[in-house]
């Protein structure tokens, strides 16, 4: 049979806990040759009338037999129909987060090391993301890290508890310096090759930023065209320091203004681009409102159905063989105890048909 | 009547036919039995320096494979075995500490994100060339501790540069705090290790003058005196330059049990890309999960032997009595 066959999908869907048990099986023809109604010694079957009634009786007495035994079987080999995927349509994004995890978000937007209810950036980014993962239920999130190498943290994925615990880990000590331009590869590298429509936003962390070495930019520039991300820049500005908009006083130089001229590279890729530069959790808050606000399209997401028990339907069916067979033995006469047999004609042909 | 019900329900196979239905039809009354599993959560740091690099590992099709390959593999089969409810959190290790991929997350359900974060880890993710094992082994000690879980340290046990001759840093935590496995990786036969260009392409082997053979830093050791071209001012560490053979690598496997005895984790080579599972079970502290006994196979068991026994039981005694010749249907 070709697996494509409907019959075939259809049985593949149903399994048990422990195959083995089902060897046993072959025992359900027992009934068919052996009775649990009591042996009369009769001298010969042709003294009595055909009986219709009877026969039907023995017939379903053995089957009754039959079908307790394959219960009792399958019920104990724990049979399931498996769990499935089912592909849906939510509303939601594919968001591939960039943390920074230089040594410096873990200091406070005033540039200090967080003392009393100071916050680090690190941690008010840890706090606000965490809330935003999951915030709503068919958003799909990669996680990358970037300081001096980029690090794939949790690929692209809708569990979101294991994308919070990503999340977690972003506030510990961090690494020594920021290499913006991996960081956005790997970063960009996450969205799968899915269907075009899904909204796919590139966010950023970072609170700084670097140099993209000319000869990498052409190679982004080609990554940004084939993927178009919405991107977005969550810029965490220590106070006091440049702004994406400062132009410096003296040379307008990358050098000199790292963060003006990656906003300038990534106004000049042509994918949609925001900045949000914050200089506090709430303004961190601010943006990551914003963001969800604008990734609202629709999203086909998977849902796992769970497996089914199916073992009350093989002991159901057992139960009914049982109480059949219970009946069968309750509703026996003995023609050696002579009394009461003509009297119940139908008691009496279990035992003719299992003799 | 009434005396053929009574002899009936005297019946031995009455009886056995009657409990059968009644554990049948227990299946459906009778909960799940509250049970208590054991599981585990671990902190597993892996190292990516340039020696993890080393190819000394066969794989299934005859070819070596690298030792990095080789750690992952046995993490991935890890995972896929612990029991449902276990907790595993990632962590790297370069330079001289380990770095938190993500806290511990459940590694049943959340399956999938830990086996494509495990399939990603690659020696690219290092951000810088060192690689001190004993203080990256006390810093992850540190972090399991911040997490609560037990700690899964999977090296080759190679210190670059090499200890110096007083020997490395000495463990300041409390020795069996932090339970776990420190994991030995690689063949016990030195092997050379691949060098890679700055685009990260493969371009030779370290050779002999690659690498620093021996620490010069602080005292020089005590048998310094007796090298040739000792001088106490000029050339404390003799006049020759260090020869050794650092630039290949093998397991420490020495060196790794002496950082477990001080640290009070336990040690396990890793033969191949899998059979972590027991030596950590054992290693690690069991955690409580909890666990649900199904009743109902038990209960199916005794009824099919019930039932079987009413359907054999006759056949079985006129095999020990034959009495008289049953009668056949006609």
């Amino acid at each position: 049979m070709m697996p494509s066959d409907p019959l075939t999908e259809a049985l593949a869907r149903f399994a048990v806990d422990t195959p083995l048990v089902l060897w046993l099986l072959p025992l359900a023809l027992l009934p068919f040759r052996r009775s649990a109604q009591r042996v009369v010694a009769v001298a010969s079957l042709d003294a009595g009338p055909a009986d219709p009634l009877s026969r039907t009786i023995g017939w379903t007495l053995r089957g009754a037999g039959c079908l307790a035994i394959v219960g009792l079987v399958v019920g104990v080999a724990g049979p399931y129909r498996r769990g499935e995927t089912v592909t849906r349509t939510g509303i939601g994004a594919q968001v591939s987060i960039l943390v920074d995890r230089s040594g410096s978000m873990n200091e406070t937007f005033a540039g200090r090391q967080p003392s009393g209810a100071e916050e680090s950036k690190a941690a008010a980014s840890r706090r606000l993301l965490g809330d935003f993962v999951g915030s709503r239920a068919h958003d799909q999130f990669a996680v990358t890290a970037f300081s001096t190498a980029p690090m794939l943290v949790v690929p692209m994925t809708d569990r979101h508890a294991a994308v919070r615990a990503a999340i977690q880990a972003i506030d510990r000590p961090g690494l020594d310096y920021t290499n913006v331009a991996r960081g956005l590869a790997l970063g960009l590298a996450q969205f799968g090759p899915q269907a075009a429509n899904v909204s796919r936003a590139l966010l950023m962390v970072s609170d700084g930023a670097a140099v993209i070495d000319p000869r990498v930019q052409g190679t982004l520039r080609a990554e940004f065209a084939r993927v178009r991300p919405n991107l977005y820049w969550l810029f965490l500005r220590t106070k006091g320091s440049p702004s994406i908009s400062d132009k410096p006083a003296g040379e307008d130089t990358p050098q000199a203004a790292p963060e003006r001229h990656l906003d300038l590279f990534f106004k000049s890729l042509g994918v949609p681009y925001r900045a949000f530069e914050a200089e506090g959790p709430e303004a961190v808050a601010a943006a990551i409102r914003q963001i969800e606000a604008l990734e609202r399209d629709p999203i086909p997401y998977t849902e796992q159905r769970p497996r089914r028990d199916l073992s009350w339907i093989a002991f159901g069916m057992a139960l009914f063989g049982l109480l059949v067979l219970v009946a069968g033995k309750l509703a026996e006469a003995d023609f050696r105890r002579g009394r009461g047999a003509a009297a119940r004609p139908a008691a009496t042909a279990p035992e003719r048909i299992a003799a | 009547m009434k005396a053929h019900l009574a002899h009936n329900l005297r019946d031995g196979r009455f009886q056995a036919l009657a409990g059968a239905a009644f554990l049948a039809a227990l299946t459906f009354v009778l909960p799940a039995l509250p049970l208590t599993r054991t599981g585990v959560s671990v902190l597993a740091v892996v190292d990516i320096t340039g020696s993890m690099n080393v190819r000394d590992y066969t794989g299934a099709d005859g070819k070596p494979v690298s030792r990095l390959d080789t750690a992952r593999a046995a993490l991935r089969d890890l995972v896929a075995a612990l029991p449902c409810g276990s907790r595993f959190a990632l962590g790297l290790f370069t330079e001289r500490r380990p770095f938190l991929l993500f806290t511990p997350i459940e590694v049943c359900a959340d399956f999938a994100p830990i086996d494509g974060a495990l399939a990603a880890l690659d020696w690219r993710m290092a951000w810088e060339g060192d690689s001190r094992i004993s203080a990256g082994l006390f810093r992850s000690i540190e972090m399991a501790r911040s997490l609560d879980t037990d700690l899964l340290f999977l090296t080759d046990g190679q210190e670059a540069p090499p200890l110096p001759s007083t020997g490395g840093p000495a463990f300041e935590g409390k020795p069996g705090a932090v339970r776990g496995l420190i994991v030995g990786v690689g063949a016990y036969a030195l092997s050379p290790i691949p060098r890679y260009n700055d685009r990260g392409r493969e371009i030779g082997f370290y050779g002999a003058g690659d690498v620093q053979q021996e620490n010069r830093f602080g005292p020089p050791p005590a048998d310094a005196e007796s090298r040739e071209g000792y001088n106490p001012r000029n050339a404390p560490f003799g006049g020759a330059a260090a020869t050794g053979s650092e630039h290949l690598s093998s397991v420490r496997e020495p060196y790794l049990k002496k950082l477990a005895a001080e640290t009070g984790l336990a040690y396990a080579h890793l033969d191949g890309p899998a059979g972590l599972g027991a030596p950590l079970r054992a290693a690690a502290t069991p955690r409580p999960l909890a666990g649900r006994l199904d009743l109902r196979p038990f209960l199916g068991g005794a009824a099919l032997a019930l039932v079987l026994c009413v359907f054999l039981l006759p056949t079985w005694r006129a095999l020990r009595f034959p009495r008289r010749p049953t009668l056949k249907k006609a």
